[in-house]
Order: structure tokens, then C-alpha cells, then sequence
């Protein structure tokens, strides 16, 4: 059986997140930290338990992004994927989901994935939208926000067919059930699983395998994967206004801490 | 092109869901620029009635797109019924919630169109006669502006985000209703139900004052901190942002949010919580909000009373003393 997992590189956001010179996306500053994306760890661990019940079955896992994301690519070998695709864009612009999911999609047409996991959103642009759409381009059902699932596989090879049982989350704890006819495509709600960190053995084969780099092209030119025109347009990036209503209190800590106590005690809290 | 808006209703046992009038609100504010038609699609196994009522009370034209496929709830179905009689009448926008279901469809719906598709809108502007809409990233950081690009565009629209006029009076005038049966069995995807929550306890629901924790808390043993600041009150309970229960640091019947618990608390403490839309939909009714967050750009800060930029390790214990 083959499984593709998709996972991005995000900035983490713990740091500073500054909007660049051109007002449409995000600075890239020299102390800025890239990582997995955390939604996309679940999907990989995911993966890497169905392979546990399933031995014989290979992941690949795959990263459109600019050179930097090669390190997620790299990270994921670490986690234990087999082999670690990276669609490489030669320059930092923010690509929309319709544009990475094309791309995504062109990987993977003639590819032959039984299943294939990504996210339920990034953490950067929050969109959600690359999962559903992979689905859709390569005419996949589709599952998002899966809080658990079985496999049932019979045969392998082209013959093999199979479905897939899932529980995706709605709101309020409830969960709605599906039986999905292979190839599927799933995308995986925080909290699924826990995800493993490296073990020592991968990290050390991480290191010397080859990744698989695949130039994507811009609109109009023809390497292996194509690019298609966006869909949408950023228009703008703005830091929100810092505060409608409430004050930030002022002062050391232990002045904010008495003043706390102070707004607290005259609406009566305390 | 027509500068037609569709409103996608979302229903529970037949029920219009109250997300459904947020959206009629934000589709007659975008309508409102140049007075195009919104029409609203119901999608069900027999929604004549739902549909009719809603065109009574609206005055919005309805269809109800009916058949046994829809009797229960998939992506393929949903998107593959809507997509037949979407494509023929183009419309300018199509607006579904922002809800589980909304964002399982929209994206491949908005593929099988050829449309644009922008999700988690929380309003739009115009500029020169065009609407931009407004979402955010990086959990609520920074405000995006999007245009799109193509004749039609699906928006997901983001609950709680677009508040519903006053309770408005009946319409005057009925919409009309149309019935379109849709013949087409799903074939990749086989419904089996929905499964009940588990047991809830009422201690959130109930607590005048909630203090939640978020991934900012750094380790499981600090949650200790949060539980004696939440001593100090009466009638308190812990709350938790999704991150936490994750991590396996508090169990989900602690989480507020989209997919967590609504509270509306008299006093929300949110210790280290970035603020990020999920949260903030479930705990945005909450009388008086405290954060504390040693990021003085996180989001939480936009919709706090009292903002405390601080590391609660040290903040925390000077609250108790003090
Ligand atoms: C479909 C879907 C549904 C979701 N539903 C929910 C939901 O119901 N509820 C929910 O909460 N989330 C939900 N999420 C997740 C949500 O998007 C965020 O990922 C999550 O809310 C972030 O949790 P957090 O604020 O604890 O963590 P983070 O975003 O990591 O924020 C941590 C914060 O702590 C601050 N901090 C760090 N250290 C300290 C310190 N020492 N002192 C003070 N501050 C500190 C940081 O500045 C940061 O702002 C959902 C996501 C999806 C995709």
C-alpha cells in the first residue's frame, strides 16, 4: 500500500511575525524559526500507525515550499517516512491553496496513492483548503477533521481495494461516521494521536538519504509539475488595531498584579 | 456572469441552525452595494417545509434541493448535488458557515466550479465598487484582505463573526419555493450517523468565572497555578484552549472553542492563550475578559477588558499574593 502525507513548513509564531516590504505577506527575518506544521505531525503520525498495522506499506511524504522547506521534508524522514518529496518553488511568494493542491495534484495523478493525509489547515494562513482540494482535483473522496480511523485492505498491488472507516469531528463533541472506498484522501484533526519524536535510526538515515526534488514551474512553462493562475489575490496585510475596548495594564509586575486584584475586588470577583 | 448570491443553509434534524441566519445577514450586507438578488439553497431529504417557512420568513426566494442521498449529511453527495445546479446558474458568491460540514464541502465545491474560494471570512469591505474580505492568519496576528479572481467565489463564512440584525420582522412579501429532486447516489462515500458526545459535565456552563489555560502554560505540572488562581474565586471551573487537551494536559470537556464548549462566563482568564478564531468563537460572549500573555501582539489582546503583557509564571503568583 502507498500513503502520501502532505506537510508544510509554517513560521512558527511564537516569534515576531512582521508583514513584509510588499505588504502581502510575511517577513522572513534572519531569527525567524520554520517547522512542521503541528496539524500536519498528527497526519504523519497517523501514517506511520497505519504502516505499523499494514507492513509493506510505504510513505512518501511532501512539501511544496522555497529551499528552506527541505528541513520539513528532512524532519519527516525523521519521523519515519520512507521517502520525503520536496515540489520545490524557487521564490518565497505566498502561494494560494488552489495553486499548492494543482501542484500537489499533478504529483500525485499517476501516482497511484491508496490514501492520503494532510492537515485539517497550516498554522500560518489557516485556509484549510489544500486537503479537500488535492481530493477533488485527483476525483478522491474525502474525510477532513478525522479524529480516528480503520483500514480495511484486501490484495495489494493495482487489484487491491479496500474502504476506509472514519470519524470526523463536528462541534460540540459530536462525531459523524463514513466508509470511504479507496483511494481517499483524509484530512487529520489535532489530538488524533500523539506524535513520536525521532528516533535516533532515522535521524541518522534522514541524514544521508537523497530527497526527491521536483522543480515546479511557473504558469506557461512546462517542467513536470504545472502551476495554475490564483484563484485569489491578497490584497492586503494589516496587524490589527491592538485594542477596542480594554486597557493593557501598566507598570512592574507586581504593580499590574495589585491593580488586578484592585478591578477585581470592585466588581465584586473577590 | 450574474451577480446572484446563494445562501447554503446548514440544518440539524431538519432544523435551520442559527449560523444559517448569520449567514442571510452577511450575504444582504454584500448584497446590499449593488442590490443583487440572495437566494438560499436548503439541502436535505425532504426539506418543502423548512424551505417554505424560510421563504415565508425571509422573503428570500428558496430552493430546496431534496432527494434520499441527502438524507444524511457527506461531502460527496452534498458537493455533487450543489454543484449540478450551481454551475448552470453561476452565481457572483456563494456563502456557506464556516462549521465542520461547511469546510468539509466548500473547497471541492469550489473546485468542481472552477471558483474562487476564500474561508473563515469575518466581513468584507469595498473598494472601488469591489468587495475585499477580511480573514485572518497566524491565529488571529495579522488581518488579510483577499479579492477574488474568478466570476464566482465560495466563501465559508466564520460563526459568530457576522451578527444578525435585530430579530427582523417577517417579511412582507413571501420568497418563493422550488423543488429540485436530485436523482444521484453517492458512490465513494457511505454515511453511517452520527455519534453522540460523550458525557458532559456542567461545571463550565455553570462557573461565574472561568480561568483557562492554553499551550503558553509551557508544562503540564504548571496547570497547578492555574487551578489555585481559579480557587480564588467562588463558583469557578477550568477551561482549556484545544492545545492543551492535545497535549493530554486536560481532557476535552475542558476545551472552549468551534469544537469545544460555548461559555459566557461573568470573568474569562485566559492564561496564555494566543487567541486564535476557534477559541475565541466559543468564550466571545464572556462579560469580562482577562489575558495574560507575554506577547503583546496576541490576538487575545484584541477582544480583552484587561490585557496583562506578562510571563504568567511570575505574574500569576503575584496575583495570589497580592
Ligand atoms: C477545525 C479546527 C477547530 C478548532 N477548534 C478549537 C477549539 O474549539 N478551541 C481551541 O482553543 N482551539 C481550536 N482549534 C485550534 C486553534 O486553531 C489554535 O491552534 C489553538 O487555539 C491554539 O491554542 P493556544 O492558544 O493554547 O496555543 P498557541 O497558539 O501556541 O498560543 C500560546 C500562547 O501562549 C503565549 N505564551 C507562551 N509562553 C507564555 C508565558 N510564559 N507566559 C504568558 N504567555 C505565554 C504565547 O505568546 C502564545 O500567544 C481548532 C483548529 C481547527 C483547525
Amino acid at each position: 500500500m502507498k500513503i502520501l502525507v502532505c506537510v508544510k513548513q509554517v513560521l512558527d509564531a511564537d516569534g515576531p511575525v512582521r508583514i513584509d516590504a510588499s505588504g502581502k505577506w510575511i517577513e522572513e527575518a534572519p531569527a525567524a524559526r520554520f517547522r512542521m506544521n503541528r496539524f500536519d505531525e498528527f497526519a504523519l503520525e497517523e501514517a506511520l500507525r497505519i504502516r505499523e498495522g499494514f507492513p509493506g506499506t510505504r510513505i512518501d511524504a511532501l512539501s511544496a515550499g522555497p529551499a528552506r522547506a527541505a528541513q520539513t521534508v528532512r524532519r519527516a524522514l525523521e519521523m519515519g517516512a520512507d521517502d520525503g518529496i520536496h515540489l520545490f518553488l524557487d521564490d518565497e511568494r505566498y502561494r494560494m491553496p488552489f495553486e499548492i493542491a494543482s501542484l500537489i495534484g499533478a504529483y500525485a495523478s499517476d501516482r497511484h496513492y491508496d490514501l492520503i493525509l494532510a492537515g485539517v489547515m497550516a498554522e500560518d494562513d489557516m485556509q484549510g483548503q489544500v486537503g479537500p482540494m488535492v481530493a477533488e482535483i485527483l476525483e478522491y473522496p474525502w474525510a477532513t477533521a478525522v479524529m480516528s480511523q480503520k483500514l480495511h485492505k484486501t490484495g495489494d498491488g493495482p487489484d487491491a481495494s479496500g474502504t476506509i472507516y472514519v470519524e470526523r469531528e463536528l462541534e460540540g463533541g459530536l462525531r459523524e461516521a463514513f466508509e470511504l472506498t479507496l483511494p481517499a484522501l483524509l484530512t487529520i484533526q489535532s489530538g488524533i494521536n500523539r506524535p513520536r519524536y525521532p528516533a535516533l535510526s532515522h535521524v541518522l538515515r534522514a541524514r544521508s538519504q537523497a530527497l526527491i526534488t521536483i522543480p515546479a514551474s511557473r504558469p506557461g512553462e512546462t517542467d513536470p509539475v504545472s502551476f495554475p493562475a490564483p484563484r485569489e489575490r491578497i490584497q492586503s496585510l494589516e496587524e490589527p488595531a491592538p485594542m477596542k475596548t480594554g486597557v493593557i495594564l501598566s507598570g512592574n509586575p507586581s504593580e499590574k498584579a495589585e491593580k488586578l486584584r484592585q478591578i477585581l475586588q470592585e466588581r465584586a470577583f473577590l | 456572469m450574474n451577480n446572484e448570491i446563494i445562501v447554503v443553509a446548514e440544518l440539524s434534524d431538519n432544523r435551520i441552525l442559527p449560523v444559517t441566519y448569520e449567514l442571510i445577514a452577511f450575504a444582504r450586507a454584500l448584497a446590499a452595494g449593488d442590490s443583487a438578488p440572495v437566494r438560499m439553497i436548503v439541502p436535505g431529504r425532504e426539506t418543502h417545509a423548512v424551505a417554505r417557512d424560510l421563504a415565508d420568513e425571509t422573503g428570500l426566494d428558496t430552493i430546496a434541493l431534496v432527494g434520499d442521498p441527502l438524507a444524511f449529511y457527506n461531502a460527496e453527495t452534498w458537493m455533487t448535488a450543489m454543484a449540478a445546479r450551481l454551475a448552470v446558474r453561476k452565481p457572483r458568491y456563494i456563502c456557506i458557515a464556516h462549521t465542520s460540514r461547511g469546510c468539509d464541502f466548500a473547497p471541492g465545491l469550489a473546485v468542481r466550479l472552477g471558483a474562487s474560494c476564500i474561508t473563515a471570512v469575518e466581513g468584507f469591505s469595498r473598494q472601488d465598487g469591489a468587495a475585499r474580505f477580511v480573514r485572518k492568519i497566524f491565529n488571529g496576528k495579522i488581518k488579510m484582505d483577499v479579492t477574488p479572481e474568478r466570476d464566482t467565489t465560495v466563501l465559508t463564512v466564520l460563526p459568530g463573526a457576522f451578527k444578525v440584525e435585530q430579530k427582523s420582522p417577517r417579511a412582507h412579501l413571501a420568497g418563493s419555493m422550488e423543488v429540485l429532486k436530485i436523482p444521484d447516489h453517492p458512490q465513494k462515500i457511505r454515511t453511517l450517523g452520527v455519534i453522540p458526545a460523550e458525557e458532559q459535565d456542567l461545571d463550565l456552563a455553570l462557573a461565574d468565572v472561568i480561568v483557562s489555560a492554553g499551550r503558553g502554560i509551557g508544562a503540564e505540572e504548571n496547570l497547578e497555578l492555574i487551578r489555585r488562581l481559579a480557587g480564588l474565586f467562588s463558583k469557578s471551573a477550568m477551561g482549556c484552549s484545544r492545545t492543551v487537551c492535545d497535549l493530554g494536559w486536560l481532557g476535552y470537556k475542558h476545551q472552549i472553542g468551534l469544537t469545544g464548549k460555548t461559555v459566557a462566563p461573568k470573568l474569562y482568564i485566559a492564561c496564555g492563550i494566543s487567541g486564535a478564531v476557534q477559541h475565541i468563537a466559543g468564550m466571545r460572549g464572556s462579560k469580562m475578559v482577562v489575558a495574560v500573555n507575554k506577547d503583546p501582539r496576541a490576538a487575545i489582546f484584541q477582544i480583552a477588558d484587561i490585557g496583562i503583557v506578562e510571563d504568567l509564571m511570575t505574574f500569576i503568583p503575584l496575583v495570589m499574593d497580592a
